[in-house]
This record gives C-alpha cells, sequence and structure tokens, in this order.
C-alpha cells in the first residue's frame, strides 16, 4: 500500500526540493579547512560515494568518486581538518563545496599575468589553489599551507 | 579595421597561392586542351601570434573564421583573433555578435547551454548553430557556442562552482576559439552522463539544470564537419630566434593527404591514448599524461632546480640565472618514438623586460604543480620551426588513423 497517493507525493518530493535548496547553502561549508565530518555531507552534497580511505602516515586521505567521472580526494591532518583537496578527471568538482568558506577568496584572486586556460596559480593568504590539464581532462587542487601536517610533501597532495 | 585588412591580404595570399599551383602554361596548338579539373577547396588558413586583443597574449595562436546564420550568405560576420587550439574541441565565440545565431532547441523544448569548463575558469553561453567558413572549407549547420550571451546572463550555481567566468574578450583573451584537437566531440560522455555539469537544459534565461544531450548537437570538432578536408589539420610555423619576435605567421592547413599542399612525408606518427595525450620522457622520468597542445602559451613541467621568478603574477615561470638547454623525448601510444629533442628555458623576466614588444617567447617555460609529476605540457613552442599534423580519433590518412600527431 503506497504511502502517498501520486498527488501527494508530487507534493511531498517537492516540499523535499526546497527543504534541500534551503538548507543546502547552510549545510557545513565543508571540506577544506572544516571537520573530518565534512567528507560525509560533501558526499551527499556531491550525490558521491567514498572509493576508499587510506591512512598514510601523517593524514588520512578520503576518496570520493563523483558521477561525473572525476576524483576528488580529501586530506585529513591528525587534528581532524581536511587541509587539502585534491581532484582529477573529465571535469572538476563543485569547487564552492569542496572549498567551502575559501571559494570567494579563490575566485576573487588575481590570475596569473599569462592566463591560457590551461594552468591555475592562485595564492590568498593561507591558500594555494593549483590545477593544469586540458579539454576533457582536468586536475587540480587547493590547500591551506600553514595546515600541513608536518612531514607531508606537496607531491603526495593529488 | 586593420585586422579585417589583415584577414582580407590573408586570403588574398591563399587564393594567390592556389592560382599559382593551378595556373601553367599549355605550350601545345592543336589538340583542345582537357577542361581543367576543378579547382581544389583552398585549405590554407593564416594564421598569427600576436598579442591579442585583450593586448597582453604570448604564444597565441590566431586565425580568423566566417560566422553566417544557418542558410543565409548575408548574414554573416568575419571574426579576427580566434584562437587555435589543438587541447579543446569545437568553436566559440565571444559575445556580442552581430549576427544571431539560433540556439539549438532540445526535444524536451528547453534551450541547450554550455558550461565550458577550462582549467582556470568556466565560459557559460548557449549553443547554436551556424555555418562557418574558414579558408575555403565550410561546415553548415554546426553546433557552436556563443559565450556570454545575452539571452542566457544568469550562471547556474552548479557551473559558477568551477571558478572563475570567462566570458568577455578581456577575460578570454581572444574573439573566439577553434578547438581543433585529435578528438571529435567536448565532452566524452555527455550523451548520457549529465553530471559532467556540461551541458544544461534551460527552460527559461534564469532556469537551467544539468541534461544529457545528443551528441549530434553537442559542441563539435568543426574539422569533422567540413564537407573536404576533414580528417585533421596541420599547423605550419617558421622558426623564431630564440629571443622571440613581435610577431609569427603561418598556416593552418586543413585535411591530411587530401591534397598535394597537405600530403604526410617522413614525419613520425605518434598515437594518443583515450586522455589525447601521450609519453614525454624528461629528466630521467617518463611523464605518461603529457600533451602537445597550440593552446598552451609556454613549456611546462616540473623541475625543482630551475628556479622560479619573483614578479608578481609571474611566480609560476622559470627564471634561471642563465638560458638552460634540455632534452626530451616523446612516445606515442602506439610506441612510435622521437629522441633528443631539445628546447630552451630562458629567464621569463629577461626576456620580458628585453623585448617588452614581443609576443612570441620560444624560450618561455614555467612549472607544473608539484602534484603534477606525470605531466609535461609542450605548448605552442612546440609548433615554432615545425610542419605538425592533428588527425582526428577514427580519421585514416595516408600513414595511420587518428587520433595522432605527427611532425
Amino acid at each position: 500500500m503506497p504511502i502517498f497517493r501520486s498527488g501527494e507525493f508530487k507534493i511531498a518530493a517537492r516540499l523535499c526540493a526546497v527543504l534541500i535548496a534551503a538548507l543546502g547553502p547552510r549545510i557545513a561549508g565543508a571540506t577544506l579547512g572544516e571537520a573530518e565530518t565534512s567528507v560525509q555531507s560533501d558526499v551527499a552534497q556531491l550525490r558521491a560515494s567514498i572509493k576508499t580511505s587510506e591512512d598514510r602516515a601523517s593524514y588520512r586521505v578520503h576518496e570520493i568518486q563523483l558521477p561525473s567521472g572525476t576524483v576528488l580526494r580529501e586530506f585529513v591532518a591528525p587534528s581532524g581538518t581536511v587541509f587539502a583537496v585534491a581532484w582529477h578527471g573529465p571535469s572538476k568538482p563543485d569547487l564552492r563545496q569542496a572549498l567551502g568558506k575559501y571559494f570567494d577568496a579563490f575566485v576573487s584572486a588575481p590570475k596569473l599575468k599569462f592566463a591560457d586556460r590551461r594552468h591555475l596559480q592562485i595564492q590568498q593568504g593561507d591558500l594555494i589553489v593549483q590545477g593544469s590539464g586540458h579539454m576533457r581532462t582536468l586536475s587540480g587542487r587547493a590547500y591551506l599551507v600553514s595546515a600541513i601536517p608536518g612531514g607531508v610533501s606537496l607531491g603526495d597532495l593529488q | 579595421m586593420t585586422l579585417m585588412r589583415a584577414f582580407r591580404a590573408g586570403l588574398g595570399a591563399v587564393l594567390c597561392l592556389s592560382a599559382i599551383s593551378c595556373g601553367g602554361g599549355s605550350g601545345g596548338s592543336t589538340p583542345p586542351p582537357p577542361p581543367p579539373p576543378p579547382p581544389p577547396t583552398s585549405n590554407v588558413a593564416s594564421v598569427i601570434v600576436d598579442q591579442g586583443p585583450s593586448g597582453n597574449s604570448v604564444n597565441t595562436l590566431f586565425t580568423s573564421i566566417t560566422v553566417c546564420a544557418p542558410g543565409s550568405t548575408t548574414s554573416c560576420q568575419t571574426i579576427d583573433h580566434i584562437q587555435v587550439d589543438t587541447g579543446s574541441y569545437g568553436l566559440r565565440l565571444i559575445a556580442p555578435l552581430t549576427v544571431t545565431l539560433p540556439v539549438q532547441m532540445l526535444a524536451s523544448g528547453n534551450s541547450l547551454v554550455e558550461c565550458t569548463q577550462f582549467v582556470d575558469g568556466f565560459s557559460w553561453g548557449p549553443v547554436a548553430l551556424a555555418d562557418i567558413t574558414i579558408a575555403g572549407e565550410t561546415a553548415s549547420s554546426l553546433p557552436v557556442q556563443v559565450i556570454g550571451d545575452s539571452r542566457f546572463p544568469t550562471v547556474p550555481t552548479g557551473c559558477s562552482g568551477t571558478g572563475t567566468a570567462e566570458d568577455t574578450v578581456a577575460t578570454f583573451g581572444a574573439n573566439g576559439i577553434l578547438g581543433i584537437g585529435p578528438f571529435e566531440l567536448d565532452c566524452g560522455d555527455c550523451d548520457t552522463n549529465a553530471a559532467e555539469g556540461v551541458y544544461y537544459a534551460c527552460a527559461s534565461a534564469t532556469s537551467c539544470t544539468e541534461t544529457t544531450v545528443p551528441t549530434a548537437m553537442q559542441v563539435s570538432n568543426p574539422v569533422t564537419h567540413f564537407a573536404a578536408d576533414n580528417n585533421g589539420s596541420i599547423i605550419d610555423l617558421p622558426a623564431v630566434a630564440a629571443t622571440g619576435a613581435v610577431t609569427l605567421s603561418g598556416s593552418l592547413i586543413f585535411g591530411i593527404d587530401t591534397q598535394s599542399n597537405n600530403q604526410s612525408g617522413t614525419e613520425t606518427v605518434l598515437t594518443l591514448d583515450g586522455m589525447a595525450e601521450l609519453a614525454i620522457t624528461f629528466n630521467g622520468a617518463t611523464l605518461a599524461n603529457s600533451f602537445i597542445d597550440s593552446g598552451s602559451n609556454g613549456i611546462f613541467f616540473a623541475d625543482s632546480n630551475i628556479p622560479t621568478c619573483t614578479a608578481t603574477g609571474l611566480t609560476t615561470f622559470y627564471c634561471p640565472g642563465s638560458t638552460q638547454t634540455l632534452g626530451l623525448s616523446i612516445q606515442g601510444a602506439n610506441g612510435a618514438m622521437v629522441n633528443n629533442l631539445t628546447f630552451g628555458v630562458g629567464n621569463t623576466q629577461t626576456m620580458l623586460n628585453a623585448n617588452p614588444t614581443f609576443n612570441v617567447f620560444p624560450q618561455l617555460a614555467g612549472t607544473l604543480p608539484a602534484g603534477n609529476a606525470g605531466t609535461f605540457d609542450y605548448g605552442l613552442a612546440f609548433f615554432y620551426g615545425k610542419r605538425v599534423a592533428v588527425a582526428v580519433e577514427g580519421n585514416m590518412t595516408s600513414v595511420g588513423t587518428g587520433p595522432y600527431i605527427a611532425f
């Protein structure tokens, strides 16, 4: 026996959509600079799934498979803070979600003197965002310089 | 106006060249000469490296293209400074245009609008239909993107969440871009996967949601839509002094082995993988995700032994104490190799200061993020002094099947 008649279901679905839309931006900005629990809200917001969670020497990596085909990795320090995110795949992740409160600094930062649509290098205070690639294959990462745990090489953050 | 004249002059030069190659005295007297063969399609477009419409481009290759409303011979516009890019797919034009191009409608009745994703930003605008002409080549009812089109001013949050907007000539650095890389489509799976966030269905100018889109409606490599000379293209640029030059002019030749001027010879054919990439061996490491790309304005690689520049905006470029000469080898997915190529890495600040009016810098090189150790990105400088063919996937030439790059 259906819980809703179809008309009721439609109304309920619309209500849900409105609620999600209203709550969406307020769900903890998630990720960069946030607590590890924000990884789960990223997964929900990005309609994604966690592929692997791996403990490395001085940090933990959650690898999130996005429905676009892109893989997003979130790096968590022993303190429990997400100190870096990195992506690779056919399209970029929602950086408003992945960069959280740092997104505005990211988009307002000055670009390189010679921009060419293939490279990205932004430094705004503690935040560094980098990218490279070409159409159909894009890579990038964002990290907080002061939050990188000791012993972590920048080359690991990919 | 100057640019229009330059374009007309270029067109004239091309016509002149074909006239020279077609002309030829016939000495005989009695038998009537056979009717001349139909003139081949003029397949050579002029290209130039210059400062670009934003005034600050370096190592950026431009051409001109004529765009008409579908089926019209009068509602047309010739646009100069369209960037020639082997690292993307499809023609994109920066609004406003003087010609009105009809936006494609999905079966749902919604308008098709695209969020083109570049590494450093996005370009939002509808996918419209146009008849395009470049040199003598034409593609009819080609899906092209009109970036920054006032008909769709509102960027969905899913699109704006990928970075900063590149929707004006100033932010884009060109009046448009001609993506003629080794693939046909600008998205690998957008016919079945809306989650790429590339294509949107817009019920109104302000209401857009991600959508799948049939491949025939997607923005795609114009070369593959030409009536002839549609299996690839060749970029032919002269060599340039190590210190650079103000401008550099050359040719963009359409087709491979389709006419007398685009025949394959002794070049090495390097096939490309599913990412349009190949392997470059450099500093003893094989970088499997490398690419040769007319749309990159430098030579980009990671080498912690070369100091980077300190000037604002240049900190990702190299500034060695003296010019470095380095070597590399390139290997295609087919195993074919080109060994022992060398390239120079100049001091970016010194070269810019020495010649502030230059726009061509063959020794401009920069870093890649340290995490991106598997890539060497060899930009437009690779094409200087070379004739480089790019064959599109699935297309045959006398020496191979695309996707490949040959030089």
